[in-house]
């Protein structure tokens, strides 16, 4: 499977890093789309899901958390990585029960990403079949 | 003729009586100690000698006078005498008895004043020491050898939140509750200081004692309690913990939008985002670089918080040294190239791999030549040097031919925080961390860390990693 073919929906009401992760993925082959907020991101999953979702988890109106919750209501199996900026965050350990691939510090080289989202990817797939 | 032999015999008998004076006399004074009463047992003995003795005359005066009138006579004459010296005898005895009995007095009057005395001084000091150990701040706690509480001042009563009349005579573990055992189990098993945790049940507050202890022994060394001192410092825990997870959380909300900066960077210079002009280029790597920097130092602050917080972990593999080292320096060419200073690595051959964490490692290496380069003057070298020792380790080290470090620093410089101000010895990101996280990372690995220098003769930074299973 071609990267290109590869959507995925990065969910972050900062721009700055919603912005670069997005040309940083992009630059790496990947079909990047993008939500600055919780109600928009559970439209674009509904209409278009992707195959994988970069969800920052403090957002305002609906956090990262209400998001996942309400996606997963109708979407049991799209790989989730909760992106957050810090580290150890205590909300995050709340999303375990949640079906989450992975939790990416936003602190951390962007290469760091690659690995978690690889590993996504393939788990999926193997559900899948 | 008659008349002389009278003469004679009352001589004899006179010297007779004065002779069995002088026995007595003699058995008197052999008597040293004076005891109560001994007079009066003086007394008594001399008078049963009398009536023998008068006994003894009056037979003999019998013998040779036949005339009763006589007889009479020379027994009276003999008597006075004996009276008279008998009375003599008894008075000095007496007058004897009588100084010895009134010194004894003296002395005995005077060391009853001097005990009382003693015993008062003994008294006040003693209400002194009470009223002290009452009103110390800290707590004081004595048990004896079967860990029986012996004293306990108010300010321990409050800290254990125990009464002192629930609890001296009895273990000090007796009633108390659940959470508390643990911790005080902990304290009483000896030695030093040691930090104890105490739980309320009541308000579900936590307190931490600081309880420093020492072991009372006897003449013959035997252990027989124990004295301690506990200080309540749990603000000063709370406020450690304070500014640890402000460093850490500062250091985090840093990182994030650092590494935005360096990542638009590198995007720009790898000209994804499309071409750059060779000034452009220029300036670009300048901003890279100092970006580099800036990121060793909030690293440098992470890895203090996490070791602060016991979370820095090590996660070893075999590795080869030599690799790290290349790595390390090749890191530091840009940087060496702009002083013309030139990195030399001298790896000895055949060195055996070592268990270490390559990253962690390598982070004392960027630390030792990042410090190097930054005191070497232009055109300087920095040798970085691997061989074993005969302690079964590899000895690393960093040498430059910068100003040195003065003596007295030696010692201090891997002290956190530390900086002298001649020379900023510590890091180059210059937080006084760099060489206090080297020497955490080098003992994590089992190795040590110390430097050798003398002033303007450069300085040498060792440090020694054990090799396994030689």
């Amino acid at each position: 499977m071609d990267n290109k073919d590869i959507k995925i929906l990065m969910v972050d009401d900062e721009a700055d890093f919603r912005q670069l992760m997005t040309f940083w993925l992009k630059s790496k082959g990947y079909t990047v789309s993008t939500a600055t907020d919780g109600k928009n991101a559970i439209e674009i999953v509904k209409k278009d899901p992707p195959d994988i979702i970069f969800l920052d988890l403090r957002m305002p109106v609906l956090d990262g958390l209400e998001v996942l919750k309400r996606i997963r209501r109708f979407n049991k199996d799209v790989p989730v990585i909760i992106i957050s900026a810090y580290i150890n965050d205590p909300k995050a350990r709340e999303l375990t029960s949640y079906n989450v691939a992975g939790v990416f510090y936003k602190g951390e080289n962007f290469e760091d990403a690659l690995p978690l989202l690889e590993t996504a990817l393939r788990t999926h797939r193997k559900l899948k079949k | 003729m008659q008349h002389i032999t009278l003469i004679y015999i009352v001589t004899i008998l006179v010297s007779i009586a004065i002779a069995f004076f002088l026995s007595h006399v003699a058995r008197m004074s052999s008597q040293a100690k004076v005891r109560e009463g001994a007079g009066e047992r003086h007394l008594s003995m001399s008078l049963l000698d009398e009536d023998a003795l008068k006994k003894t005359i009056s037979d003999g005066i019998c013998e040779v006078v036949e005339s009763k009138q006589r007889r009479r006579e020379i027994s009276k004459a003999v008597s006075d005498i004996f009276a008279n010296e008998l009375e003599k005898r008894v008075e000095l005895n007496t007058q004897e008895l009588d100084k010895k009995y009134n010194s004894a007095m003296e002395q005995k009057t005077q060391s009853e004043e001097i005990a009382w005395k003693k015993y008062m001084k003994v008294l006040a000091g003693k209400k002194e020491t009470d009223a002290v150990i009452r009103s110390i701040a800290e707590g004081l706690l004595v048990v004896d050898g079967k860990g029986n509480v012996v004293m306990m001042n108010p300010a321990a009563e409050k800290l254990l939140d125990v009464s002192k009349n629930d609890k001296i005579g009895k273990p000090m573990l007796e009633n108390i509750k659940k959470e508390q055992i643990i911790s005080m189990a902990k304290s009483t098993s000896g030695g030093k200081d040691k930090e104890i945790e105490i739980f309320s049940e009541e308000d579900e507050t936590k307190k931490v004692l600081r309880s420093s202890s020492a072991v009372i022994e006897d003449e013959n060394g035997q252990t027989v309690g124990m004295v301690s001192v506990l200080s309540d410092v749990t603000k000063q825990k709370e406020l450690d913990l304070m500014k640890s997870k402000f460093v850490a959380n500062v250091t985090h909300e840093l990182r994030t939008p650092l590494v935005a900066i360096q990542k638009s960077i590198s995007l720009l210079l790898s000209k994804t985002a499309g071409d750059v002009s060779s000034t452009q280029e220029e300036f670009l790597t300048l901003a890279d670089r100092n970006i580099k920097k800036l990121s060793r130092l909030i690293d440098d602050l992470l890895d203090l918080a996490k070791l602060e917080s016991g979370k820095m972990q090590v996660k070893p593999a075999l590795t080869t040294i030599g690799s790290v080292i290349r790595e390390a320096a090749v890191s530091f060419d840009a940087w060496a190239n702009t002083k013309s200073i030139k990195i030399e690595e001298r790896v000895q051959e055949g060195l055996p791999d070592v268990n270490i964490d390559a990253q962690r490692i390598g982070q004392i290496l960027n630390n030792l030549i990042g410090n190097a380069i930054k005191f070497t003057p232009h055109g300087g070298m920095i040798i970085v040097e691997a061989v074993s020792n005969n302690m079964k380790e590899i000895e690393v080290s960093v040498q430059d031919n910068g100003p040195g470090i003065p003596k007295e620093d030696l010692d201090k410089v891997f002290d956190r925080f530390y900086q002298t101000g001649e020379r900023n010895l510590s890091d180059i990101s210059g937080t006084g961390v760099g060489l206090s996280i080297a020497r955490e990372i080098a003992e994590l690995h089992g190795g040590k860390i110390w430097v050798e220098s003398e002033k303007k003769q450069g300085a040498k930074f060792i440090f020694t990693l054990p090799i396994i299973g030689e």
